[in-house]
């Protein structure tokens, strides 16, 4: 089902165009001829958060959390297998996908901690990433309480994840 | 946070600093590499919609909400903050993301701080309103899952929830931070 949503609305987006007598290839180039320019000035605020996210990871400190906030999270009901997910969920999209993936293929697609580790995947976001590109083109040196509102609600959302899980 | 890294990797395993640094940045340069193609399409595509008067429409459509929510009063503004959350919705994250940008930059007032409705913004966009979790759905499918879709239901209802705290949170801290500045001019 989902697979033919965005097909059906490129197609129907084509026939409006027309209908509108608009010219779809020069409209089509001249939004696309913003690509490059908009990759390279995001460019160097990804690099860099990768970059502190590989240190992160290969320096000990996020297993060493892990095992801290275990504990923590397991109180919460939040099973803590996924500890290592939820701490790296913020910070990276491919990382996080991974892990999922590991996730699925040890405990079983269909076990209780896979489908907590979906529905968690699935109702977050890789704040520190999205923060960083959606800042990184303003002026804004200050970011007052964007992240901490941010984190607050992800960590809301997974405890609740965990208990729907075990009702639905 | 980078620090506290270089400095624990000192003690551990200096030889790997610089490598997986380099690493790393190889990553996000091929990450941006497949992002340029990926927004290509979607720009491409964004044009479309905003020359047809779709995203005019689409922003109408929206506004009374994006009002209430951002207290924004600009039809440019809304047009982009429309098109990002309607990307959302629709699980494209990568074609919010160039509008999510482009909001950003005309909600920006050059105070260096960010104001109520950027963080509202990237709040929203940090909680995550998509309503098909179509990634996820494809890798349980590929695990072997008898069902991929049933978390389809727990994850809509999660994510609407973490989004309406967020708004009501940064409303919420928006209306103190409002008392105690006034406070402070008595």
């Amino acid at each position: 089902m989902s697979a033919y949503i965005l097909p059906i609305l490129f197609i129907l987006l084509f026939i409006y165009c027309i209908y509108k007598r608009l010219n779809t290839y020069d409209h089509f180039v001249k939004g696309a001829k913003g690509a490059i320019k908009l990759v390279v000035d995001i460019f160097p605020f990804i690099a860099s958060i990768m970059i502190a996210v590989a240190l992160l990871r290969v320096s000990g400190i996020t297993s060493w959390l892990t095992q801290l906030l275990s504990p923590i999270f397991n109180a919460l009901g939040v099973p803590p297998e996924l500890t290592e997910l939820v701490l790296l969920r913020p910070f990276t999209g491919s990382g996080s996908y991974a892990l999922l993936e590991d996730v699925l293929v040890t405990y079983g697609a269909d076990s209780y901690i896979s489908r907590c580790a979906c529905v968690i995947m699935g109702c977050s976001e890789t704040i520190f990433y999205v923060a960083t590109v959606y800042f990184s083109q303003t002026k804004v040196k200050k970011l007052l309480y964007a992240i901490p509102v941010a984190l607050l609600c992800s960590i809301v959302g997974t405890i609740l994840a965990c208990l729907l899980c075990r009702v639905i | 946070m980078m620090l506290a890294s270089m400095l624990v990797l000192l003690i551990v395993n200096p030889s790997a600093m610089l490598s997986e640094m380099i690493g790393a940045s190889t990553e996000a340069l091929e990450l941006c590499i497949e992002l340029c193609a990926v927004y290509v399409v979607w720009l491409g595509f964004i044009e479309l919609i905003d020359a047809s008067g779709l995203s005019n429409k689409l922003a109408k459509l929206l506004r009374p909400l994006i009002k209430k929510i951002f207290k924004v009063d600009n039809s440019e503004t809304e047009r982009l903050i429309a098109l990002n959350i309607s990307a959302n919705m629709l699980g494209v994250g990568n074609a919010a993301t160039p509008m999510g940008i482009r909001a950003m930059q005309a909600l920006d007032d050059k105070t260096g701080k960010a104001n109520f409705a950027m963080i509202m913004l990237v709040v929203i966009n940090a909680t995550s309103i998509q309503l098909l979790p179509t990634t996820v759905i494809g890798l349980r499918a590929s695990a072997g899952s008898e069902n991929p879709a049933d978390i389809i239901l727990p994850t809509l209802i999660v994510t609407v929830t973490t989004t309406i705290i967020g708004i009501l949170l940064v409303h919420g801290i928006e209306k103190l931070r409002k008392k105690i500045k006034g406070k402070k001019k008595e």
